[in-house]
């Protein structure tokens, strides 16, 4: 399988703080990737990094062959990256509908065919299609963001904590989409869940203390428990 | 009853000019984060140069075209030149624009001479209608009018239109807009220009209105339109409006009956709503 | 940071002795008066420095202070004996009344973004300004008013060597205040406000003390520099008073003390060859446009001013390391 992103040896500052020391991992077409750590590791940033809004200092970040780690934001978007932000990134006042429309770049068959699609896989997004973002349940709100970065054809999406603050029922649900969208899609996926990620991570990364600690195969890494006592605190 | 309309009619004119300002101001503010301290020299380049082509071409509304073209043109430098390269670093930015404000409101001396101008309202402008016992000066009504189609246009935009939706967007998520692939720069400088365009229209319609204009006219209107801002909650367009009409009534009611006061009372009304609401009267939720 | 090695007293103490020898070398009239002058505006510069250098507070409002501090003592020694007493007097009560006034701004606005603050003082300062030109039994507006001054005053060479000497008194008064365990509070605040109150300090309250502080140094100032006139008038509550104090600050380099009053050298010093040159050339008339363009060009090239930069030149040969301080406003994530 080709790589499709390739995050070398990546480091960020927060201001004074330096938050990636030395990140890297590869990401293979059509997989999912998971990106395992405690808390304040620097996965989120890592995320952040890759689209941009983070810029680095160091280390290169190739997408599809070509280096992205100067491109702004928008840019990065622009060609093919998804991001489903730790917070949503919901726009509050606007409603589902306009949620949706701001995010669409092109409207043509293929769009609104993946919009159906949407549609059909969170009916509370129809049912609440008026209703504005900041009235939504949290996973709703999910939901919501997660279909806004799949609904343009993008070949990768970064999706941060989705079961973060979710009830079971919902994660499973969340779970259940991320399935979905995993055949045409590669997916960048940060998880402290571990269940979650264990359900649909192909390949994992453990990031500890900005840097990248350890990789392998998701069932693996099951069986595996100094890996899991050292750096995830489960056993 | 006649005096109670006349005031009226008054201050919602005098609001609607102090609206066009306080809008952009408030759009920008919202946006970009920044707060254009020179946002009221925009406002006076906008009434120099329509009086000017006024002037020239004897056609006042070819004056409005000439205001609000200066305005859009002096937005974009500004936005490209000032705000740019000091983006994210709100002290500077704060600095930097009362800068450019004293500059701007000097260099209308040297262009334009250090003496005020006079202007008068086109002929079909002039005078004023007879109701029954009410009269109302007609250009007063044209300045209202304008203002409610501004706000109704701008309003449309921002309610209806992709981009109007990523202004709202952009407002509340700047990181998000970007991260969906659209590049928030060019926004900020699109409503940038338009709020420079807004403010320079209210200053071309300040001129027949007040009879005079003069550099400082900026600043004197800008710090009213800083109290709209505050009152109608930054950021918020429809809350400008309010607020803006809520500060026009009240200098025309108190200029009438205790003229030493004016400025006295909105500056108290502002400091009500700094400590009792400081996301202001109409700020949004959260 | 920087302040490690701070030889700035030194610098001040050596050329202040160099300052009250000078009237005794060089007896030129209008350069002591000049020099007064700078002594006057560096004190209201330093005050306006503790504010944006060192808490990170941009008003534009400063002239308020100033102004209060220069009707104060106009109206009272206008009103009552031109003695002494008076005159201490009326100082204290400018002192008073910017202490209240600044007090008070600060509560309503220092607990909201610095926009607040900054358009605030703005607005009240035109409000004062609105009030003095209309309250004419007191102030007669902009003609403004000419009153005596006590004896001791009207010597220049006297008035001369108190205003260096209160200079000099501002100048150590605030190095100590800023570098007492309050003085990093205030600089802790400037460079993360959040942060800072997560840590258990109440920075508003250490706002307001910075915000007090200045706007009474500033009432000292205009008192001073009203005494040099013997007059007062409207103009000393208008936007360029406090556009002054910005340039003074910021082209001298805020944050240093010692930068303010070389600011308020130079643009005193150009003050009057601008002026010169605008009895010759038309264009030189208008010379609020070229401090105007100058502090543009400063706040964005030159943020650090001109002791910044040398300091920092200083402090990069000693040692090179690349430290970033910017984007202080961003968030940390996990």
């Amino acid at each position: 399988m080709t790589t499709l992103l390739e995050v070398n040896e990546i480091q960020t500052y927060i201001g004074q703080y330096h938050i990636l020391q030395g990140v890297s991992f590869q990401v293979r077409k059509g997989e999912v990737t998971v990106l395992l750590g405690r808390n304040g590791a620097g996965k989120t940033t890592s995320l952040r990094s890759i689209m941009g809004l983070n810029p680095i200092s160091d280390g290169q970040i190739t997408y599809n062959g070509k280096d992205i780690s100067k491109l702004a934001t928008y840019h990065i978007a622009n060609r093919g990256i998804g991001f489903v932000p730790e917070d949503q990134g919901i726009f509050g006042e606007l409603t589902v509908e306009e949620n949706m429309k701001i995010a669409m770049q092109k409207q043509d068959e293929e769009t609104l065919a993946r919009m159906d699609k949407i549609l059909t896989l969170f009916p509370d997004l129809k049912t609440y299609w008026k209703k504005q973002g900041g009235y939504l349940s949290g996973g709703q709100k999910q939901m919501l963001s997660i279909a806004r970065a799949y609904l343009n054809k993008n070949e990768l999406l970064l999706i941060d904590e989705p079961s973060k603050g979710l009830a079971p029922i919902v994660v499973e649900k969340v779970m259940e989409s991320i399935m979905e969208m995993k055949d045409e899609t590669t997916i960048v996926l940060v998880e402290q869940n571990f269940r979650m990620a264990l359900g649909v991570g192909d390949t994992y990364y453990i990031i500890d203390d900005g840097r990248s600690v350890g990789t392998g195969n998701m069932k693996e890494l099951a069986e595996n428990e100094e890996l899991k006592r050292k750096y995830l605190g489960i056993a | 009853m006649d005096l109670l309309l006349n005031l009226m009619v008054n201050g919602l004119a005098t609001g609607m000019l102090i609206f066009l300002l306080a809008a952009g101001l408030t759009l920008i503010f919202g946006l970009m984060d920044v707060l254009n301290f020179a946002h009221g020299g925009l406002f006076a380049w906008g009434a120099y140069c329509g009086v000017w082509v006024y002037g020239m071409t004897g056609s006042f509304m070819t004056a409005i075209v000439g205001a609000v073209l200066t305005g859009v043109i002096l937005g974009y430098v500004t936005e490209r030149f000032i705000i740019q390269p000091v983006y994210g670093n709100h002290v500077q930015q704060i600095l930097i624009t009362l800068g450019l404000m004293l500059v701007l409101s000097e260099m209308l001396k040297v262009v334009f001479g250090p003496n005020q101008i006079v202007a008068a309202p086109p002929d079909y402008l002039a005078g004023s209608w007879q109701l029954g016992d009410v009269v109302i000066i007609k250009y007063r009504a044209f300045i209202i009018l304008v203002g409610v189609i501004v706000f109704a246009l701008v309003h449309y935009v921002l309610k209806n239109t992709k981009i109007g939706l990523t202004v709202r967007a952009g407002v509340m998520n700047k990181e998000m807009v970007q991260a969906l692939g659209i590049n928030i720069k060019k926004v900020f400088m699109l409503v940038f220009m338009i709020g420079s365009a807004m403010a320079a229209l209210g200053g071309v319609l300040l001129a027949p209105y007040s009879g005079v204009i003069y550099a400082e006219m900026g600043m004197d209107f800008a710090i009213l339109a800083f109290i709209v801002v505050v009152i109608g909650g930054m950021g918020n367009f429809v809350g400008s409006l309010f607020a803006a009409m809520l500060i026009g009534l009240s200098g025309a009611f108190m200029t009438y009956f205790v003229p030493d006061l004016s400025l006295a009372v909105n500056m108290l009304l502002m400091a009500v709503v700094l400590v009792v609401r400081p996301q202001g009267l109409f700020g949004a939720k959260g | 940071m920087l302040k490690h090695f701070n030889k700035s007293p030194v610098w001040v103490l050596i050329s202040s002795a160099a300052l009250i020898l000078l009237p005794f070398v060089n007896d030129s009239r209008s350069l002591m008066i000049m020099i007064t002058q700078i002594f006057i505006l560096a004190i209201f510069a330093m005050s306006y420095d503790l504010l944006l250098g060192y808490t990170g507070i941009v008003s534009f409002g400063h002239a308020m202070f100033f102004g209060i501090g220069a009707y104060s003592t106009g109206v009272l020694l206008s009103r009552f004996e031109p003695t002494m007493l008076w005159l201490l007097v009326s100082i204290a009560v400018g002192m008073v009344v910017a202490a209240i006034v600044s007090y008070f701004v600060g509560l309503l606005t220092l607990r909201l973004s610095n926009h607040f603050y900054a358009m605030l003082t703005l607005a009240l300062a035109g409000l004062f300004l609105v009030v003095a030109e209309k309250w004419r039994s007191l102030t007669l507006g902009n003609d403004g008013f000419t009153f005596r001054v006590p004896d001791v005053m009207r010597d220049r060479l006297s008035f001369y060597l108190i205003c260096l000497i209160l200079m000099v008194a501002v100048f150590f008064f605030l190095m100590r205040l800023t570098n007492s365990p309050m003085g990093k509070v205030l600089l802790a605040v400037r460079e993360n406000e959040a942060r800072t109150q997560s840590l258990g300090f109440k920075t508003i309250h250490y706002k307001l003390i910075s915000s007090v502080v200045a706007g009474v140094i500033a009432s000292l100032s205009g008192s001073l520099y009203v005494l040099s006139l013997r007059f007062v008038n409207t103009s000393v509550f208008a936007l360029d008073v406090t556009l002054d104090a910005l340039l003074m600050t910021i082209l001298g380099g805020v944050g240093t003390l010692i930068g303010p009053i070389i600011g308020a050298a130079i643009i005193e010093v150009s003050h009057h060859w601008l002026s010169e040159l605008g009895k010759s050339y038309v264009i030189f008339e208008r010379w609020i446009i070229f401090f105007g363009i100058l502090y543009i060009l400063a706040v964005m090239f030159f943020p650090k001013g001109i002791v910044g930069t040398v300091k920092e030149i200083r402090w990069k040969k000693k040692r090179p390391s690349k430290v970033e301080t910017n984007n202080k406003n961003k968030r940390i994530a996990g």
